[in-house]
């Protein structure tokens, strides 16, 4: 199978993909097409990969798919640079850094940019760009969220809560 | 006997889709002849003097195919967009940030090179279906150069 051919949009958040913000592939058809490369993926490369997969299929767990990308990143990607530039593009395109200056206030979205191979310094960088804006940081926080809740994984959560109602 | 490929008259065949599409695939090419610029002007590291020539013999190729596309576009009695506002907002191509390592420059191309072959391909068919077949073979051209470099990009990302 081949990771760098193109092919259409599959991603759980559709309403954010609109051409100008999302022109690469998406992130779950490259996790499959990378799980598809017999032999170039070790068995704890799969097993990290599937974990990225399901969390992004989720979309609720920023912090933790941020750390497997991460983790993921330093060990695959200059065996295979395109398939994580192109999950790099995604993330980017879908993730975004909540700086809370304190805990009441409301936290200011800032974008975020995976120029660093480790979670902290990603987060460091975020924060700097939060102090560029003229933001006071008295008791920063900084968490990283999806931009948006797929609709699929709504529906599921209204259904549970529907159920145990 | 009828034929299945239309004849080839001094009457255009104009198709509002097509010349749409010629429009969409100016604005594209324009677009990534200018972002291969830039990579060509901004590329560091050690393979600066392989990948800025590359570079240039990419942009230079493109300068010459959009004028072929417009004035395609002209042949068929519509006009050429232009200006680089209107193109950047026709072609919709996410611009990437400079400056970036040598690797992101060839993997952001390979993408905006995508763009390009996936809105060809649309044209491409538009024309057929429409049996404007030069404006079809015009587009074969451009898609078969554009998947060429494509597969040049990609080579030099395989470890």
């Amino acid at each position: 199978m081949d990771v760098s051919n193109s092919a259409a949009c599959s991603t759980p958040a559709e309403s954010v993909c609109t051409p100008g913000l999302c022109r690469e592939r998406c992130a779950l058809e490259v996790i499959d097409e990378l799980l598809g490369l017999a032999g170039s993926v070790t068995g704890e490369e799969t097993d990290l990969l599937l974990d990225l997969r399901w969390k992004l299929r989720q979309a609720r767990e920023a912090e933790e798919t941020m750390r497997l990308f991460c983790d993921l990143r330093v060990r695959m990607e200059q065996r295979h640079y395109l398939a994580f530039f192109r999950l790099r593009r995604w993330l980017e395109n879908h993730l975004v850094a909540a700086v809370h200056i304190c805990p009441a206030a409301v936290p200011e979205r800032v974008p975020v940019k995976l120029d660093h191979y480790c979670v902290e310094a990603i987060r460091r960088v975020c924060l700097c760009a939060a102090i560029s804006r003229g933001i006071v940081l008295l008791a920063p926080r900084l968490r990283f969220a999806f931009h948006q809740v797929p609709p699929h994984v709504l529906a599921v959560e209204q259904g549970r809560a529907l159920a145990e109602a | 006997m009828n034929s299945p490929i239309a004849k080839t008259s001094s009457t255009v065949r104009k198709d509002t889709r097509v010349i749409d599409g010629l429009n969409l695939v100016l604005a594209d090419s324009y677009a990534l002849m200018a972002l291969t610029h830039l990579a060509h002007w901004n590329v560091e590291g050690p393979d600066f003097f392989q990948l800025h020539q590359a570079f240039q013999k990419q942009y230079e190729e493109m300068f010459e195919a959009v004028d072929e596309i417009a004035e395609r576009v002209r042949a068929l009695e519509a006009y050429a967009i232009g200006g680089l506002g209107t193109l950047a907002k026709v072609a919709q191509m996410e611009e990437f940030k400079s400056p970036a390592p040598q690797k992101d420059y060839v993997a952001a191309l390979i993408v905006a090179h995508e763009k390009v072959i996936d809105d060809a391909v649309g044209t491409r068919d538009l024309s057929g279906e429409a049996g404007d077949l030069e404006s079809q073979d015009l587009l074969i051209g451009r898609i078969a150069s554009h998947q060429k470099t494509l597969w040049m990009l990609k080579s030099y990302l395989k470890s």
